[in-house]
């Protein structure tokens, strides 16, 4: 008899052993400190922030109230990943044209969380919906301008035949 | 401009930029803090041995300082560790590092703290509820009390035709900067050595030195990428602490903050109470008294400057022949006061604009004429005495006043149209140093300073250096080293970094300049350029690569290098107009006007911000576009101010609302398109003639959007925040006796 396998999951396209990770450890803990991708930001560790958003199988999560166990056999994207992805690709472009930020703390969860919803909505949607859905994620230097013309502009491209 | 917009996008859209709470370092240690359990008491023992036997756990507390700094002293007003007596409630008493975060943690809820609780002074206006008298000013829990006065005051109000006497209430705000304040620290031998998220390096060597009582030669302080500053990362917090747990466990120590000690031991903007009397005579101002409590939490005594510097703001930028000011920064059982973002100065401009429209309203006066007819322009004088230097505010307000009518034909019922006035002055005075190298390859700035996220060292003084020199900006390059290698330089606070250390570096780059014009005997004015991939000096027509114009020594030397300095000087007061304190001169004047539409619902009183635009006085500007966005952040920022923020403490000195869920910054969708004009021309004092602009953009938000709230519905609220509950408070007050638009 072999032993069973041991869980994992799939971070940036590289397979990653969960074997050693404590069951109530969080994703936001296990990016950062154990596989040391520190772009995933840490904010509140409540939920209200958005610094922390990753993708998890293409949707946006917020990392620091998802157990890491609990994505056994997913896929993640990070922002270090992010250009590996088609949507995080075009959202880091955007942000690059524009830019987007500031102090750039916000920035990973802002340009994870823009592309979830890109990947979630396809073309479908109104912009002011995207923009509603992006709520959770807190800006304090930009006063949101620079990121809703960086939205804007993905907005635009997708118009275009 | 053909390179990036910042030179940090790339770095930090890769998700590489390192901030204070991304250090880790091998064999580090992870520091937790243990908390007062009450705002005031008689500390009898603080019990470290529970947490001492748990495994590889460090901990320390104020009976270990002698050990750690045998022979030091560190400033007894300001102990890392408090000895008797405990003053605001979560205040640090003792510090534990282990070698995981858990563990830390465990051994922090493991240490007993032994206090006598006594009663705690939380609210100002408890404490003194007849307004503190004469007498006051000596007592301790006064930490400064100014007074200046001019004109016969009591004739004025006596012959007025209209006297409006208010009070006005404003609550506690926190910076919210989105990484916790976080640092690495390590001690080998003498070298007291810290990692960690700060607008100004050399602002905690200081800080530390004084409170650990080392000299600042063996701390060295070097800076990361900062995650949001706002005033609240100006000064040391975390870094004691982590030092001291480093000396302890002679291993490098990371201390972070959760974000609910942010809030919970966090430095805020404290409530105030002001009240606020105008005298009109012939539709002129005649008279104004102010009289301010401000509540400064624990800071010190005699290091208060914000009652005196408020003061002036209180006034506003308006002629004002005779006033009397009053201010009591008084000490509460609540943490520190602390820096947010042009300190106070938003609170105050709500609170005068507010009072002066309501003025001009009781007069029966047009409120946009009366101030226009009021407003600061060269050559009045301010009410201390100061000549008033060149200033744009008037030429904003008669657009943003121009902008509003237009707005107001087209505002739909329930919407209202505000404007609103700020002021403000670049602080020059803090001094600033760099160097300069020039080389084939371009330009190099060598200075202290992390950029906090504004652009202000990245992109401001790479502006400055590419407008003096018009060498191109993709061949400027702004470096920084720790406090150890880098020319001295105060901080990147108060609106301060382009005007003074831009203008060190501009100093530096006319001397480099000079030198080459000496060499080329140039008549007319020497600048750069780049042909063939190098860097050529032009002059008088020609140009010449800089090669060949740089001696053997220069280049073994690595480019020629100059040093420039900057140490402001501000203008000055009539001290015969003070009386008491210290009040503050202006270097420079800048201010804004802005106007915002919003739209209330009656029943909740609930304020949306429909549209907003901003005219500000810059004096010139230096980057389009990080100027831009200094004005759309910092309205951002604002509307938070006027409409949710509010820390809020218990009567026991509890903060009930230690997160973001209660204390609510705006989100994305509370945040309207922003319009941004800049009024140009008007002189400041830093470089081609720039103003700061890294504060102004929050002052006038707050009184703008309380202007369109009365326009809207008729509510005249005098206190901040204009949450739900005091807009329905202040209908309900002036339901039946006020019109609406």
């Amino acid at each position: 008899m072999t032993a069973p396998a041991p869980p994992r999951c799939r971070v940036n396209g590289r397979s990653v052993d969960l074997g050693d990770v404590p069951p109530g450890e969080r994703l936001l803990d296990t990016l950062r400190w154990r596989l040391a991708l520190k772009g995933t930001k840490e904010g509140c560790r409540t939920g209200s922030c958005g610094a922390c958003t990753v993708l998890v199988d293409g949707k946006s999560a917020l990392s620091c109230l998802t157990l890491t166990r609990e994505i056994e056999g997913s896929a993640v994207t990070t922002i270090e990943g992010a250009p590996d992805d088609p949507e995080g690709a075009r959202v880091r472009a955007a942000f690059e044209a524009v830019g987007a930020l500031q102090c750039g703390y916000c920035t990973p969860g802002f340009v994870m969380a823009l592309a979830g919803l890109l990947k979630e909505r396809g073309r479908g949607g109104s912009f002011d919906e995207l923009l509603e859905d992006l709520g959770g994620n807190l800006c304090r230097c930009t006063g949101y301008a620079a990121i809703v013309r960086a939205a804007a502009s993905l907005r635009t491209e997708e118009a275009e035949p | 401009m053909t390179g990036p917009l910042r030179p940090d996008l790339a770095e930090k859209l890769a998700g590489a930029a390192g901030y204070g709470v991304d250090l880790d370092v091998p064999g580090m240690l992870w520091g937790a803090l243990v908390l007062a359990p009450v705002a005031h008491g008689r500390l009898t023992g603080v019990d470290l041995a529970p947490a001492r036997a748990l495994p590889g756990v460090v901990a320390i507390g104020a009976e270990d300082l002698p050990r750690l700094l045998p022979g030091r002293e560190g400033d007894r007003e300001r102990p890392a560790f408090p000895t008797d007596t405990i003053v605001y409630r979560n205040q640090p008493v003792a510090a534990v590092a282990a070698p995981t975060l858990a563990r830390a943690r465990e051994a922090a809820r493991a240490v007993t703290v032994h206090v006598e609780p006594l009663p705690a002074v939380v609210d100002v206006e408890s404490r003194f509820p007849d307004w503190p008298g004469p007498e006051a000013a000596g007592r301790p829990e006064i930490a400064a009390h100014v007074r200046a006065r001019h004109g016969d005051v009591e004739a004025a109000f006596r012959d007025a035709g209209t006297v409006v006497r208010e009070i006005y209430r404003t609550a506690s705000v926190h910076p919210v900067a989105l990484e916790p304040h976080a640092c690495v620290a390590d001690v080998e031998g003498d070298r007291w050595h810290v990692r960690t998220s700060t607008q100004s390096p050399f602002g905690v060597r200081e800080d530390v030195a004084s409170i650990l009582g080392l000299p600042e030669s063996s701390i060295v302080v070097e800076g990361t990428w900062v995650g949001g500053g706002f005033g609240g990362k100006g000064a040391s917090f975390v870094e004691p602490w982590a030092l001291l747990l480093a000396k302890a466990a002679g291993r490098p120590v990371r201390l972070a903050l959760t974000y609910r000690e942010e809030f919970l031991l966090g430095r805020t903007t404290l409530p105030a109470v002001v009240r606020m009397e105008t005298a009109v005579r012939d539709g002129r101002i005649t008279a104004r008294r102010v009289r301010l409590l401000l509540d400064v939490g624990t800071s010190l005594p005699g290091r208060d400057f914000t009652t005196g510097y408020s003061i002036g703001f209180l006034l506003g930028p308006y002629r004002t022949p005779v006033f009397e000011v009053e201010g009591y920064a008084v000490r509460t059982n609540k943490p520190p006061f602390g820096p947010h973002r042009a300190p106070f100065a938003p609170q105050c401009a709500f609170m005068v604009e507010s009072h002066l429209e309501h003025v001009a309203r009781e007069a029966g006066l047009d409120p946009l004429a009366f101030k226009a007819d009021h407003l600061w322009q060269e050559g009045d004088t301010t009410p201390l005495g100061q000549p008033v230097l060149p200033f744009g505010l008037r030429t904003a307000f008669e657009a943003a006043r121009g902008l509003a009518a237009e707005w107001r034909r087209s505002a739909p019922p329930g919407h209202g149209i505000g404007v609103g006035v700020g002021f403000w002055s670049t602080s020059t005075g803090a001094g600033g140093e760099a160097r300069v190298t020039l080389t084939p390859e371009g330009i190099r700035i060598d200075q202290a300073e992390r950029d906090i996220g504004s652009g202000s060292v990245l992109v401001g003084l790479a502006a400055v250096a590419e407008r003096r020199s018009h060498l191109p900006r993709e061949r400027i390059r702004v470096a920084y080293a720790d406090t150890a290698h880098a020319p001295y330089d105060a901080g990147v606070f108060g609106s301060r970094t382009v005007g003074a250390l831009g203008r060190a570096v501009d100093e530096a780059l006319v001397e480099i300049l000079g030198r080459l014009g000496a060499r080329l005997a140039a008549r007319g004015p020497v600048t750069l350029g780049v042909e063939d991939g190098e860097v050529v000096v032009r002059a008088d027509g020609g140009s010449r690569p800089l090669r060949a114009l740089v001696t053997p020594e220069e280049e073994r030397a690595g480019g020629l290098t100059a040093s420039g300095k900057h140490y402001g000087r501000s203008g000055v007061i009539d001290e015969h107009r003070v009386l008491d304190g210290t009040f503050y001169a202006y270097t420079d004047f800048t201010g804004a006007a802005h106007v915002a539409e919003v739209a209330v619902d009656r029943d909740t009183g609930s304020v949306r911000v429909v549209r907003y635009a901003a005219f500000h006085d810059v004096g010139t500007v230096i980057d389009p576009f990080t100027a831009r966005a200094q004005v759309e952040g910092g309205v951002g920022m604002g509307i938070g101010t006027a409409l949710t923020e509010e820390a809020i403490w218990s009567p026991e000195g509890r903060l009930v609302n230690p997160g973001l869920l209660d204390y609510r910054i705006p989100t994305l969708g509370e945040v309207p398109p922003i319009d941004v004009t800049f009024v140009e021309g008007f002189r400041g004092a830093g470089p081609f003639g720039a103003k700061g602009l890294g504060e102004p953009p929050i002052i006038p938000v707050p009184a703008t959007i309380a202007s369109a709230v009365r326009d809207a519905v008729g509510a005249h609220v005098t206190e901040l925040p204009l949450n739900p509950e005091r807009v329905t408070r202040a209908l309900s007050r002036t339901n039946g006796t006020e019109q609406g638009p």
